[in-house]
């Protein structure tokens, strides 16, 4: 009997110091499923997939592979027993080729000559690339691949491992619509091929389309597992928050003056975008919705002064901006909130103060010949901002922001722009990996601000949460604006339609039907 | 408990030179006489003024290769204004004989101006030098190593060049004193050194600058959305670089008496070892004043026993590495105790 | 972790060790100590002369601190201020150029301890010290004498070149005008001379030296300011089929100053013609001894420049002039140690 299912838990529980991380976690993977696992950030998802590779061990509980009892003692041995994983970040080397991040640790010898046979190698990698449907050389290097692409190449090294149990960890957060659809084909494929396959994704329509089963988890414990058929977003995400979908968005009641914050009349940089014109009025927030390679992107940093752009105007409050550069934008009253949190929007291995700090540095400068910085006036503000977004840590001064969730990142970067008491507040992708929990407090956030009378740009590839906390709409495709819609216009189908216009490959259909 | 302090107070560096300093001193009780200290003390100064401009640089990130020869070139020129008497037969085939230089010296050679007016040309000139890196490197995107790498064999060569390999001698009396032993600690290199490090100290702790400065070395795409004007912050770190070395150049070159083109030429290694000795990141956005303090401190003090043990050349480069190792080892092993803390 | 440890304790161990073998410097029991700076052991000159000064003073029963500068004026004086303090009675000072010779002996001065200078005199006399030195200019004219009878025997005039040390360097300027002394004497042997710069560096003189034989084919004579450069000569006139010895036809009329190794060997080969030599002996011998005399006697700041004549080998004398160089006693000296 233990045939139908490759893979069990039974009654698996880790704690870390004392915490509960899994509680008495029992379900199983059925030869040959799909099995979606969705949970919040931290509740226990990772720690499950870390014992299942081995990395760590649990304190109770056992797994049994093809009713075999399964104890890896480190992931050499979850790999030897067929189990891949193919991670968020990708484990590629980048400077090699396709072949050799294949065969990296076991090329195939010239008889038992210490030479790489490197003709078989390439015949092998061309096969597993085909079965990835990839139609490139396998001499190309890594780096000069897209991440679907990559991403493929990881497939195609659990492949040639014999995999027979393949994880996916969000494979989609940084792939096109056009690869995350060919990557769900081959999903499928390997299914029909008879591998087992745990989809883990904070995507839920992604999970729904793709999984035969959907594991729900919280706090380290199963709440729900069912067939999809049975589930619906709405499920998931109650089961998940322990709220309903209902109570994702914060409700909004716009009432936003007739005054201009920004303005940005006829934009244009070849290539990029085309005769951008919108305006977004104090206390409004301005949804800007477009998929991936659209331009909201570069459009928002344009406007921001990050890049240069051929022609046109950006005006804030009237007043036509000059010369741009973040430093002039940022005098000028905007504020940036970028989709690269880390990279771009955060000093990570710093502390919240110094975080928070960064932008209004310059409110904090003593008077006097000798400008000195006045730290506890700068303390002071960070504080109160810190207390007022309830970032949860422990002192402000000496946490660095590395250990910090992901949405109480997020809300530091927030937080390093209010201290700025900004006029205009630009917001690119907020809720990118940020929990559900999370996500609610960002949207009243944002309410709250321009409840104050900010003018909000609010940018997303997610169309649900622009229509659930925006008082517009405009649409962009190929780098122009293709529609806007009032906020009692707004309807997804039609929003989506625009939003392909100009759009060759409907295909790309897929990605934004299942936000 | 009281190892697990040790290691992982900031002060760590300080307390090694202490530990060393004492357990030296057992074998060459010369360590400690107030002659040898004095000695000690005397020949920190220089190098520590190299390693706080070097620092500025480290925590945007850059690294400035070229500070030595920054010194040897400040220092020619230094001299050639400030000399008051020059040999004809060294000297007349160069390029400004009988133009700036003559018999009787430099433009300023015999004028009581001559050593205040020098040392401000000295810095002048030197921060001058730090302009053109910072500029190369902030505005033209060129990468810092190859920049500094550039100037130093610029900068080198001119100082070789602009003297025909002389060394010039004769500078003021009033110059020469800055760089002479006084009994005791208190010597004018002290007091130039200590300005440097007030300057440098409120800058880093004090100032909005400042924080620039390790947002910049921290994270330059971030600092960028911020609002940091990071061009500028990158080439003011060069600038203070260059002046550093324009200030250890006066240093070097009073002790030595004379303009020399091929001043500090072996400096460079020790500048950096005691960077990084001290705890300042080479990957940017970490360094301290009284980091860079107590690594040159370590280092003076090294060289100084180094001497004291009547070994051969060779033997001193082979302990001289060897504990720079140490020094690299330990520090990654507190900061494994710093994350095992942290968790 | 355990394994920083252990690596950690063994350096550690490891300089201890060495620093408790090592005698103490200063002295303890009454004997005097020297301090003995140079400024680097790369040419065979300096390790002749390092050798002969050690031994003296250890044969005199005096402890030798040894410091070498490596070429880095600034690191010497650091080494010489450290052995100050460490209360040496006298410094024997090899100097790396007679413009920081200055600084140092007024840092000796200073501190009241005897300062000798080695071969390098101090750029002025502004501060008392025992010198010796070679008188570069004549004992470089002496070797050019002879080239210069020499070349006469071969009828019309001579291509000259001379090859140029670092021209900070008094010796090298001074050896420079003794060789000029020569050509202006005989304005009608020689044309005008070729300068090849050195730096008293052996690859720069290489390279700069096969560009000057290149344009200047028919040269007829060289004369090289330093005689560790003979190697670098011999390569570039090999490549050019001009190294023969006298008496074959396109002998070019080769000499130089110091007197080593190389310079006897090819001497008594016959390659080389003259070589002026210093007596590094007799300058260590007078030196040390006016530096001990100045020590016992309790004088702090003892003034006496003492000059070395020097003579010129040449292959008129070899036969009986050989043993004064000491170039040849050392080659001696290990043909006879290797018997």
């Amino acid at each position: 009997m233990s045939e139908i299912n490759i893979l069990e838990f039974e009654g698996i529980s880790k704690a870390f110091f004392g915490m509960d991380a899994l509680k008495d976690v029992s379900f199983s993977l059925p030869t040959g499923h799909i099995v979606g696992l969705v949970g919040e950030n931290g509740a226990g998802k990772s720690t499950l997939m870390n014992i299942l590779g081995g990395v760590i061990q649990p304190d109770k509980g056992r797994m049994l592979l093809k009713g075999q009892e399964y104890t890896p003692r480190g992931p050499g041995q979850a790999s030897a027993a067929g189990i891949a994983f193919i991670h968020q970040e990708l484990n590629l080397f980048m400077n090699l080729s396709i072949c050799d991040n294949i065969f990296i640790d076991r090329f195939p010898k010239v008889g038992k000559l210490p030479f790489i046979d490197k003709r078989q190698a390439r015949r092998k990698t061309a096969e597993l690339l085909e079965m990835v449907e990839m139609d490139v050389s396998p001499n190309l290097l890594v780096e000069r691949l897209s991440p679907g692409q990559r991403q493929l190449v990881e497939i195609a090294k659990a492949l040639s491992i014999g995999a027979e149990i393949i994880i996916f960890d969000e494979p989609t957060t940084s792939l096109t619509a056009g690869e995350t659809e060919k990557l769900f084909s081959i999903i499928a494929r390997l299914k029909a091929a008879g591998k087992s396959i745990f989809y883990i994704s904070h995507n839920l329509g992604n999970v729904l389309e793709l999984a035969d089963e959907i594991v729900v988890i919280r706090d380290g414990e199963v709440m729900d597992v069912d067939s999809k058929q049975q589930y619906t977003i709405g499920r998931m995400i109650s089961k998940m928050v322990g709220r309903t979908i209902d109570q994702m968005y914060p409700p909004r009641e716009s009432s936003h003056s007739d005054e201009v914050a920004l303005k940005v009349d006829h934009l244009s940089q070849p290539g990029v975008v085309k005769d951008i014109n919108f305006e977004v009025r104090k206390g409004e927030v301005l949804g800007l919705f477009g998929l991936m390679g659209s331009g909201r992107t570069e459009l928002a940093r344009m406007i921001f002064g990050l890049d240069d752009y051929g022609s046109g105007q950006v005006l804030v409050a009237g007043r036509v901006m000059e010369k741009r550069s973040p430093q002039k934008s940022i005098a000028s009253g905007m504020a940036f909130v970028t989709e690269d949190r880390r990279e771009e929007g955060l000093f990570m291995d710093d502390t919240i103060l110094s975080n928070l700090s960064i932008v209004s540095i310059d409110d904090y400068r003593r008077r006097g010949p000798v400008s000195s910085l006045d730290r506890q006036k700068m303390s002071r503000c960070a504080g109160e901002v810190a207390d007022s977004l309830h970032i949860k840590c422990g002192r402000i001064d000496k946490d660095a922001v590395q250990n910090l969730s992901g949405g109480n990142q997020q809300k530091v970067v927030i937080g390093k722009w209010i201290l700025t008491e900004p006029s205009v507040f630009i917001i690119d992708e907020p809720t990118r990996g940020i929990d559900v929990g999370a996500k609610h407090e960002v949207y009243s956030l944002i309410n709250e601000l321009a409840g104050k009378g900010t003018g909000i740009l609010f940018v997303s590839s997610e169309l649900e949460e622009l229509m659930g906390g925006c008082d517009r709409i405009i649409v962009m495709s190929n780098g122009e604006i293709q529609d806007v819609f009032d906020k009692a216009q707004f309807d997804g189908q039609t929003i989506l339609h625009a939003a392909f216009k100009g759009h060759k490959r409907h295909s790309a259909a897929r990605e934004v039907n299942s936000e | 408990m009281f190892v697990r302090y040790f290691l992982l107070s900031e002060n760590f560096v300080l307390y090694l030179s202490i530990l060393y300093f004492v357990v030296l001193s057992l074998f060459y009780p010369h360590m400690a006489s107030t002659r040898n200290l004095t000695n000690v003390s005397s020949n920190m100064w220089p190098l520590f003024a190299l390693v706080v401009g070097q620092m500025f640089v480290l925590i945007v990130g850059g690294i400035d290769l070229s500070q030595t020869s920054i010194m040897a070139f400040v220092s020619v020129i230094g001299a050639m204004l400030m000399t008051s008497q020059l040999d004809p037969v060294l000297f007349e085939n160069n390029l400004l004989w009988g133009t700036l230089l003559a018999e009787t010296g430099g433009p300023l050679g015999g004028s009581v101006l001559a050593t205040p007016v020098g040392m401000l040309v000295m810095l002048g000139v030197g921060s001058l030098v730090g302009l053109i890196n910072g500029v190369s490197v902030a505005k033209l995107k060129m990468p810092p190593f190859m920049v500094t790498l550039v100037s130093m064999m610029f900068f080198s060569g001119l100082a070789v060049f602009a003297t025909r390999s002389e060394n010039i001698m004769h500078l003021p009396a009033s110059f020469v004193a800055i760089g002479r032993v006084q009994a005791g600690f208190i010597s004018h290199s002290f007091f130039i050194a200590l300005a440097l490090a007030v300057g440098a100290y409120y800058t880093l702790r004090h100032t909005i600058l400042g924080q620039w400065f390790y947002a910049v070395g921290k994270n330059m795409r971030t600092s960028v959305v911020s609002g940091v004007p990071a061009q500028k912050v990158v080439i003011l770190a060069y600038v203070f670089s260059g002046f550093c070395a324009g200030a250890a150049s006066i240093l070097y070159s009073a002790r030595l008496e004379a303009g020399r083109p091929t001043l500090g030429q072996d400096v460079l290694l020790d500048v950096i070892g005691a960077a990084v000795i001290g705890g300042i990141s080479l990957y940017g956005g970490k360094g301290k004043v009284h980091w860079a303090l107590f690594g040159v401190l370590f280092f003076a003090l090294l060289a100084n026993s180094l001497n004291m043990m009547n070994l051969s050349f060779f033997t001193v480069q082979i302990v001289k590495g060897s504990i720079i190792l140490l020094a690299a080892m330990v520090d990654v092993a507190r900061n494994r105790l710093v994350v095992r803390e942290a968790v | 972790m355990r394994w920083i440890c252990i690596f950690g304790v063994t350096i550690v161990l490891a300089v201890l060790c060495v620093a408790g073998c090592r005698d103490r410097g200063g002295s303890d029991d009454g004997s005097l100590t020297v301090c003995f700076a140079l400024q680097d052991l790369e040419t065979e000159f300096w390790v002749a002369s390092h050798e002969a000064i050690t031994q003296t003073l250890r044969k005199k029963g005096i402890r030798v601190v040894e410091r070498n500068g490596n070429e880095d004026a600034n690191r010497q004086l650091e080494q010489i201020r450290d052995a100050i303090a460490q209360g040496v009675d006298g410094i024997v000072l090899i100097p790396q150029d007679g413009e920081s010779a200055v600084t140092i002996v007024g840092e000796a001065n200073r501190a009241g301890i005897p300062i000798a200078v080695f071969n390098r005199p101090p750029a002025n006399r502004s501060h008392p010290a025992l010198v010796v030195f070679a008188d570069n200019e004549s004992i470089s004219e002496k070797a050019m004498t002879y080239m210069a009878a020499e070349a006469k025997k071969l009828g019309g005039k001579v291509k000259p070149l001379i090859i140029v040390g670092d021209l900070g360097d008094r010796n090298a300027v001074a050896r420079r005008q003794g060789f000029y002394n020569v050509i202006e004497a005989n304005p009608d042997l020689f044309e005008k001379p070729i300068e090849v710069p050195s730096k008293w560096d052996s690859t720069t003189a290489l390279a700069n030296l096969e560009a000057a034989m290149q344009s200047n084919s028919d040269v007829g004579l060289i004369f090289t300011s330093s005689d560790f450069l003979y190697p670098q000569v011999k390569a570039v006139l090999e490549s050019f089929g001009k190294w023969k010895p006298r008496g074959e036809d396109g002998h070019i009329i080769l000499g130089g100053i110091d007197g080593d190794t190389t310079a006897c060997r090819w001497m008594r080969d016959g390659y080389v013609d003259a070589t002026g030599v210093q007596d590094l002996y007799y300058e260590s011998e007078i030196l040390l001894e006016a530096l001990i005399a100045a020590m016992e006697a309790g004088e702090a700041t003892p003034e006496k420049w003492m000059e070395d004549p020097g003579f010129a080998l040449t292959q008129a004398n070899l036969a009986e002039r050989a043993s004064d160089m000491w170039g040849c006693r050392l080659q001696d000296e290990s043909a006879d140690a290797g018997q």
